[in-house]
């Protein structure tokens, strides 16, 4: 069942890319829309057959590969990958669906058969990643995302896209190098028979090989996310990269660095993860107000959004590190929610960008006009800067909310630093949303084309999904709600608190039953 | 009105805006001479004529009939004796003649009021609250305009001092008392603040000045159109001179103010005073309402604290040759409400070609707005060229002393759209819509 999301995609991009001689390009756009209707409408069918109280693994697939590397075929999903996975194939079919739509007739999209191949080939990559079982198999998806990413900025990009392509290739070729020197480690020095997940335990290594190994990965993962201070690929490549590549960076890749931060560092590591979160809570405050304040100073809005990213995801970290379970269920939902909601904004910005001809902040202005602007495209993307402001009613608030709730009484002064992100948040998205669509359109200037009903589609979709996720918010939850209660659960810090709060009660009963005690998420 | 062969040539204008200044006295308009522009000023000739047939008598019937009525919720259901009104320039028993067309009600303006937008025969109300209607409220916007930028063109425009004299007070006072006999509150209102309802007496004169004023546009567009669709007007300088025609053939119709209070007439600007249409009310109607108006805080704001707003009234210029072209929701200027009604009375050719360019049926407001500015700086250009007429030299004068002078008057009028919020440059290029 799951090995369909990786593989139909694989084959999609293949077919798509090289069996029909010569096929147009809105032949192959409507092929890359099938194939990747299908991988949604396969992923809804998965979600139908999760069991949500299993916090372990489900459906999972096992075939032996290089044995005597410690390579096996081993997949399986849980409620943390199930969501990465449902947000990855939904933005890939916004993607592929939306990919030539905006471009106009005179500059239709170039090698079109290519970007759609890449597309699916990324799809399949990220549902390795995310549903491997095994280290290296994890990898290798891993670093086959680099290929088609590199590839899809330095074509599609825009002016500096050479030089945004190389940097993000040099960056995340790091990032991978410390984490296969990570998992080399893990899987020599504990003498694990494989790379399998479930044969890995680190019980016995000393806590400073864990915190050589941990701050490896950290690091690894950190670039991939990223955190500050190494983010520095980041504005770059998401500005420089066209809107779907844009989509698909900050929606779909930057969360396998936070995956693999709850999976492998949390995962692996539950005792010595404990003893860097202090440390790790200070690098999400500073994620937070660097990419907060950095959006403020902006006038390029693709930038400005590109640096919104970075402060959101420093949301996802404290609620990783905060460990308990409202916050790491939190922090998997701020993922979903972060992806949706860079996705819509990137989604718009591109739009604008398209139609207007520049995202310069200083010459943008009265979208909201109804008859010559883009009413449409500024009202939703008055709703994305509201959702990403975290307003309560979208799944942003409920997200943020979940983290903030369960990570103060753990780090409440960074918990209360993030909290001020979200506040400027809210200001540098009025500064946006009052330049570009508020004012008064230029008399000289404002011939711009209107927006189809099929280019709003994409983004009216993106915005149903994220105001009904905000007011019902279970359906963001509850994926994930089992297996992060198991995982915090794990941890000594947890067991430590759980035995403080009721001493009488014995330790194995309270791990056996981790529940939510907060009843809004229901 | 055309020089082809002026003799006395003066050296090129050294003007910011030489070349409109060239064509103005070679005998042309502000507005280029391009077929694309005759057929969108003369087709928005004919689509603000349709509406503007009912604005001059609605106008007429409010300043005449509802007068002082405090509570005027009915003032635009106009009577069918104002429908059915004749129009003094045209039909058959017109004093002059301007159209060809009939004296009563447009049948486009009947056929509108009677089913509108909605192609509906629906009680008049129903239309009315769906705003399925003519837009009055653009025409009284104009005429606030008028009554808000008090003294302008003063000495030649004697209206304006009239509404101050006591004469006019007395005229008032009588129509007052009359039209409120028999309610002792309002007369006891009118005692202790006679300034109250003297002021709405000086709206009300104002009323009638725009009404009578419109009643003459209205033929004079129609009869465009038709020369237009006959073929017999071929280019915008013959477009601009039927206007200085025209305007000097109506110039002495004379302006006044009367009002009926059962059955009676009160005669509070008499005919007999002498106002005339061009003085009176022409002029000032181009000055109020194409430079001035007032500052609409619609989507832009004015910070007046900041000077944005000029302290003198006479320095304003919001008007229609210096609006911004998106509709802002304003009821005068810009023009949203006339665009509005405009749009219902557009002829065929001026739809098809607007359906050609920018987003075709999504934004014909705004270019029919842009086609109303070009058309407003042709009938500018008219007046300009009928006061230079009136006042100066002939275009082909042998003196060039006397071209001297037409020169420094069209250069002094071409000043006043320097200022950068003008369209006189954007209306110079096709691109503008």
């Amino acid at each position: 069942m799951l090995s369909a999301l990786i593989w139909l995609p694989v084959i999609g991009a293949a077919l798509v890319g090289f069996l029909p001689g010569n096929i147009s390009a809105s032949r192959a756009r409507i092929g890359a829309i099938a194939i990747s209707g299908v991988l949604l409408l396969w992923t809804i069918y998965l979600l139908t057959q999760f069991n949500l109280v299993t916090p372990g693994l489900q459906m999972q697939e096992y075939l032996p590969w290089i044995q005597t590397l410690g390579l096996n075929y081993s997949l399986g999903v849980d409620g943390l990958s199930l969501p990465l996975v449902a947000l990855t194939n939904l933005l890939t079919l916004v993607v592929i669906f939306s990919s030539d739509l905006q471009a106009p007739k005179s500059a239709p999209l170039k090698r079109p058969r290519l970007f759609y191949s890449l597309v699916l080939l990324i799809s399949g990559g990220m549902a390795g990643a995310l549903l491997a079982q095994n280290l290296l198999l994890f990898f290798l998806f891993y670093e086959v995302e680099l290929i088609p990413f590199y590839l899809m900025i330095s074509i599609w990009g825009s002016e500096k896209r050479d030089y945004a392509a190389i940097k993000f290739l040099l960056y995340t070729a790091v990032s991978g190098i410390l984490i296969l020197a990570a998992f080399l480690a893990i899987n020599w020095l504990t003498n694990a028979s494989s790379f399998d997940y479930a044969a890995i335990s680190t019980q016995g290594l000393s806590q400073r090989t864990q915190l050589i190994l941990l701050t490896l990965m950290i690091v690894g993962f950190g670039i991939k996310i990223p955190l500050v201070p190494l983010h520095t690929w980041l504005p770059d490549a998401y500005v420089e990269a066209s809107t779907p590549t844009a989509i698909l960076l900050g929606g779909v890749l930057a969360k396998l660095g936070t995956y693999g931060l709850v999976r492998f560092c949390l995962g692996l590591f539950p005792e010595t993860w404990s003893l860097v979160t202090p440390g790790l809570s200070i690098v999400a405050a500073v994620s937070v107000l660097y990419g907060t304040l950095a959006a403020l100073a902006q006038k390029d809005i693709k930038r400005m959004v590109a640096y919104s990213s970075i402060g959101h995801m420093g949301y996802v970290l404290l609620g990783t590190i905060a460990l308990t379970p409202l916050a790491l269920v939190g922090a998997v939902s701020q993922m979903v929610s972060h992806g949706l909601i860079l996705a819509l904004l990137f989604y718009l910005v591109g739009v604008i960008e398209t139609k207007v001809g520049t995202r310069d902040l200083d010459v943008l202005n009265g979208l909201l006009n109804p008859i010559r602007g883009l009413p449409t495209i500024s009202a939703l993307l008055i709703l994305a800067g509201m959702g990403s402001a975290g307003i309560p009613g979208m799944a942003g608030f409920i997200s943020e909310f979940l983290v903030f709730q369960g990570s103060f009484a753990a780090f409440p002064v960074p918990t209360l630093l993030c909290v001020v992100g979200t506040a400027l948040t809210a200001v540098y998205f009025v500064i946006l949303l009052n330049r570009t669509c508020f004012g008064k359109l230029d008399n000289k200037t404002a011939y711009y084309p209107k927006v189809t009903g099929l280019e709003q589609l994409p983004a009216i979709a993106l915005t149903g999904l994220i105001i009904w996720l905000g007011v019902q918010p279970s359906w963001l939850v509850r994926w994930s709600e089992s297996t992060t209660t198991a995982l915090v659960a794990a941890t000594p810090v947890y067991e430590a608190r759980q035995l403080a709060m009721s001493p009488i009660v014995p330790l194995s009963e309270v791990s056996s039953h981790p529940t939510i005690s907060n009843p809004s998420i229901h | 009105m055309n020089v082809t062969a002026n003799r006395t040539k003066l050296p090129p204008s050294q003007h910011k805006f030489a070349d409109i200044i060239h064509r103005l006295e070679a005998g042309g308009a502000m507005l280029p001479d391009t077929p694309e522009n005759l057929m969108q000023i003369i087709g928005l000739y004919k689509a603000y004529a349709v509406p503007m047939d009912f604005y001059w008598r609605d106008l007429l019937y409010i300043g005449e009939q509802v007068f002082l009525n405090p509570f005027p919720f009915f003032k635009y259901f106009i009577s069918d004796e104002y429908m059915d009104r004749h129009n003094h320039y045209a039909g058959d028993d017109a004093d002059l003649r301007v159209w060809r067309g009939q004296a009563d009600a447009h049948p486009e303006l009947r056929e509108f009021m009677d089913k509108g937008e909605l192609k509906m025969k629906l009680p008049r109300l129903a239309h009315h609250l769906w705003h399925d209607r003519i837009n009055m409220e653009f025409a009284e916007e104009c005429m606030r305009a008028m009554l808000w930028h008090r003294g302008m063109y003063v000495p030649v425009n004697q209206f304006d001092p009239f509404l101050d004299s006591d004469e006019y007070k007395a005229n008032a006072d009588r129509a007052i008392k009359a039209y409120f006999k028999g309610n002792p509150a309002m007369l006891a209102l009118h005692k202790a603040f006679p300034d109250l309802f003297l002021e709405q007496c000086r709206q009300s004169s104002y009323y009638a000045n725009l009404g009578l004023f419109w009643e003459v546009m209205a033929p004079v567009f129609f009869e465009m159109s038709d020369l237009y669709d006959e073929g017999k007007m071929t280019s915008v300088p013959q477009a601009m001179d039927f206007l200085v025609n025209g305007i000097f053939a109506i110039a002495g119709r004379p302006i006044y103010h009367h009002v009926y209070i059962q059955g009676e007439c009160y005669e509070i600007i008499p005919k007999s005073k002498g106002f005339t249409w061009l003085y009176e009310a022409a002029l000032p109607y181009v000055e109020a309402v194409f430079y001035r108006t007032a500052p609409f805080r619609g989507t832009k704001s004015y910070n007046a604290q900041a000077g944005q707003v000029p302290s003198e009234q006479k320095d304003f210029h919001y008007g229609v040759l210096y609006a911004d072209k998106f509709p802002v929701g304003t009821a005068g200027i810009p023009p949203t409400l006339l665009a509005q009604d405009m749009l219902h009375f557009l002829p065929q050719y001026l739809v098809d070609y607007y359906r050609e360019h920018c987003r075709g049926e999504d934004d014909m407001l705004i270019q029919l707005i842009v086609s109303f500015q070009r058309s407003m700086y042709c009938v500018t250009s008219a007046v300009i060229q009928a006061l230079r007429s009136a006042l100066l030299y002939p275009l082909d004068d042998p003196n060039p002393n006397h071209l001297k002078a037409n020169r420094a008057f069209f250069e002094s009028q071409i000043d006043r759209f320097l200022r950068p919020e003008s369209r006189i440059l954007d209306i110079q290029t096709p691109d503008y819509r």
